[in-house]
């Protein structure tokens, strides 16, 4: 018997079953079961007969509620980011005192060459890696409590209705909010939405969080150019990330992957203690692709910019000879009209392809300055203003993310065609915005 | 001889199972991928009177339809890796969503064991669960747990064993699904039954119901296109 009469045989029955129950057959057969348990619940279960108003139930009242639950999510948000700051910020410091140690010893090591490898490349560039480990892992640490106390999944709810909005199930939010660490865990949080549209979508658009890697360009740059309102310019930039992740959510929904978006209940576990084992197993799942990430591709791209920095041999590092200045300068005219079209600012952003934590190494070493005074070197050297420096920090936040972040596209979709769609289309859209940006604000201020 | 019994852990996620899953391997477990696609795996294994008990810990999933990479991973080593026992961990105070996973798991025709998790979250709602009626609706073990304490432990080892020896007397339940949809499932098992090559692969009713389901999987697993 061929398979066609199989198929054959089911479109007879389907087209049946349609006619009786008038519904499609998928949804008849999952009402069955529910009917099948129904019956067998009656029969082995007594509930009270007064169900009792639970804690998690009143609890929902609050957390939940029409009006006040996005305020309290803000609230919590707010707190969360408050307490990662703060917490990691010690250690940050120690951190970063070690490594400057360790520079010094470096510095000291022959051949000078091996000196620099392991002074400029590897202790420059994985110890800017290494230097925001603890807010990733407090950032992660504050996410596995909420969700393992049953708040994330609230959060969730809460978000739907503006999910919806642009085509978005609450569920590609909490790949979002892991986003803010880091892309790599924010891309694998994607396999738990079941609607394979909703999942590319979140996906293509979660590189546009701003993840703790672009936060070091953001607090110099912000610091160095806007002292007064730092704060408010780094605010900016998140905000932007979020509204240019939720635009292409609503242009690739209305393009690419047109369809509903899926409606599927979402679960509300119940409020549980938090375990100290279940949130830090939790929390290092998906810390740990961090650290894996750091030890390997960084490291490999580190030294591969310290290589392209120091060839051909014998020129001083990532000076303009250099083979990475060489290519920075290459490229550098591309980026006129975004008004950073400058070697050395080319030259970072080329590393920052690598790992975007690596930008503001870059534009150190060039210079061969501390970071404290990367700011005003680049007024002086580079002739930048605020608005360059703006317009710079747009593009950090908007253009692909990092060789690890494509790579991990690549290995969750099992194609290419989305790594390379991500690449271009991020990139693309940081020129666009970085030269409207540039343009209108020279207009605006007219200089 | 150490004889080996491979069991698969499924159920719901929040229904426990990774706890469940600790307190069977201990430390004897390591976590791999699914060939194909980037959802973890995670093996172990014990020692239990005689036995060496493989144990896979399935994703944590609602339903068994191909809705996602989750279910479909889980599926797919239930009806090709054939354990030998599927444990499904259920939270029993919350019966009714998790026991759709069960009744999937029933149509797929598994040794099923059913570990009813969370017993005292139910007790403290006022439930009264019928544990020895339940058994027997299912027709299939029953252990009642509470895995967090531990409880029910020694009862779900030798449940398993059981099970995996083929010494459950409780013949499996078929959940029945009306007359109109019944003899509509009989008509496509009685088809597909002349189909030598499927009818071994895959139970027949539950692949009556998939191809009624038209699950694109199974479609594409049966070579027709969609």
């Amino acid at each position: 018997m061929s398979r066609d009469e199989i198929i054959q045989a089911r479109d007879r029955s389907l087209s049946h079953l349609r006619g009786i129950f008038g519904d499609d057959s998928e949804t008849v057969i999952a009402e069955k079961r529910y009917g099948f348990i129904g019956g067998l619940l009656k029969d082995i279960l007594r509930r009270p007969t007064t169900e009792k108003v639970t804690t998690s139930h009143k609890v929902d009242q609050v957390l939940l509620h029409r009006i006040w639950g996005i305020p309290i999510f803000l609230g919590i948000m707010y707190g969360v980011f408050q307490f990662i700051f703060n917490a990691a910020a010690p250690l940050t410091d120690l951190i970063k005192a070690g490594l400057s140690q360790l520079a010094q010893i470096a510095a000291g090591v022959s051949p000078a060459w091996w000196g620099s490898l392991l002074g400029d490349g590897i202790i420059g560039g994985v110890g800017s890696v290494l230097s925001f480990v603890p807010n990733i892992f407090f950032l992660f640490i504050a996410i596995s409590i909420l969700e393992d106390c049953g708040y994330l999944a609230r959060a969730a709810f809460v978000m739907d209705r503006a999910m919806h909005r642009v085509g978005l199930h609450g569920r590609s939010f909490i790949p979002l909010v892991l986003g803010f660490g880091c892309t790599i865990p924010a891309i694998m949080a994607c396999r738990t939405i079941e609607n394979p549209r909703d999942r590319l979508t979140t996906m293509l658009i979660s590189p546009f969080i701003a993840c703790g890697a672009r936060l070091p360009i953001f607090i110099l740059l912000a610091g160095a150019f806007f002292p007064m309102r730092a704060g408010l310019v780094v605010f900016a930039l998140y905000l932007i990330g979020i509204g240019v992740a939720f635009a292409t959510a609503l242009i690739f929904r209305k393009t690419l992957f047109r369809g509903e978006s899926s409606h599927f209940v979402m679960e509300l576990p119940p409020y549980r203690l938090p375990t100290f084992v279940g949130t830090t197993i939790h929390m290092w799942e998906r810390g740990k692709h961090f650290l894996q990430r750091a030890g390997t591709v960084i490291f490999g791209a580190v030294v591969l910019i310290w290589f392209l920095g120091n060839m051909p041999w014998g020129t001083a590092y990532a000076s303009a000879q250099s083979w990475l200045g060489r290519v920075g300068s290459l490229v550098a005219p591309v980026f006129i009209p975004c008004g950073f079209g400058q070697w050395p600012a080319v030259a970072s952003l080329i590393s920052g392809f690598f790992a975007k934590e690596t930008v503001v190494g870059t534009l150190g070493a060039v210079f061969s300055v501390e970071e404290a005074v990367l700011g005003g070197t680049l007024t002086t050297q580079l002739g930048w203003t605020p608005l360059i420096a703006f317009a710079f920090m747009v593009f950090s936040l908007l253009y692909t993310p990092c060789v690890a972040a494509i790579g991990t596209i690549r290995s969750e979709t099992h194609s290419w065609k989305w790594p390379w769609l991500s690449i271009v289309y991020s990139t693309g859209l940081a020129w666009v915005a970085a030269t409207l940006i540039y343009q209108i604000g020279r207009l605006v201020i007219g200089s | 001889m150490t004889r080996e019994i491979t069991i698969a852990l499924a159920g719901n996620p929040n229904s426990g199972k990774t706890t469940v899953f600790n307190n069977l391997t201990g430390t004897r477990q390591h976590v791999g991928n699914w060939p194909g696609v980037t959802v973890e795996k995670k093996e172990g294994s014990y020692d239990y009177r005689g036995y060496r008990v493989k144990v896979i810990d399935l994703p944590g999933v609602y339903s068994l339809t191909a809705y996602s990479p989750d279910e479909v991973v889980a599926r797919n080593f239930i009806l090709e890796g054939k354990p030998d026992v599927v444990v499904d961990i259920v939270d029993a105070s919350n019966l009714e969503r998790n026991l759709y996973l069960t009744v999937q798991l029933l149509e797929l025709e598994v040794n099923l064991v059913l570990a009813l998790n969370m017993m005292d979250v139910a007790k403290s709602r006022g439930y009264e669960i019928d544990v020895e009626g339940l058994a027997q609706e299912l027709g299939a073990a029953v252990v009642p747990m509470v895995a967090t304490r531990r409880e029910g432990h020694n009862q779900l080892l030798q449940e398993i064993v059981a099970v995996g020896e083929g010494k459950e007397t409780l013949e499996r339940t078929r959940p029945y699904y009306g007359s109109e949809l019944e003899e509509h499932i009989e008509e496509l098992e009685k088809v597909i039954a002349q189909d030598e090559e499927l009818s071994q692969r895959f139970p027949l009713r539950w692949l009556a119901i998939k191809l009624l389901e038209e699950d694109s999987e199974v479609l594409k697993k049966i070579g027709v296109k969609v």
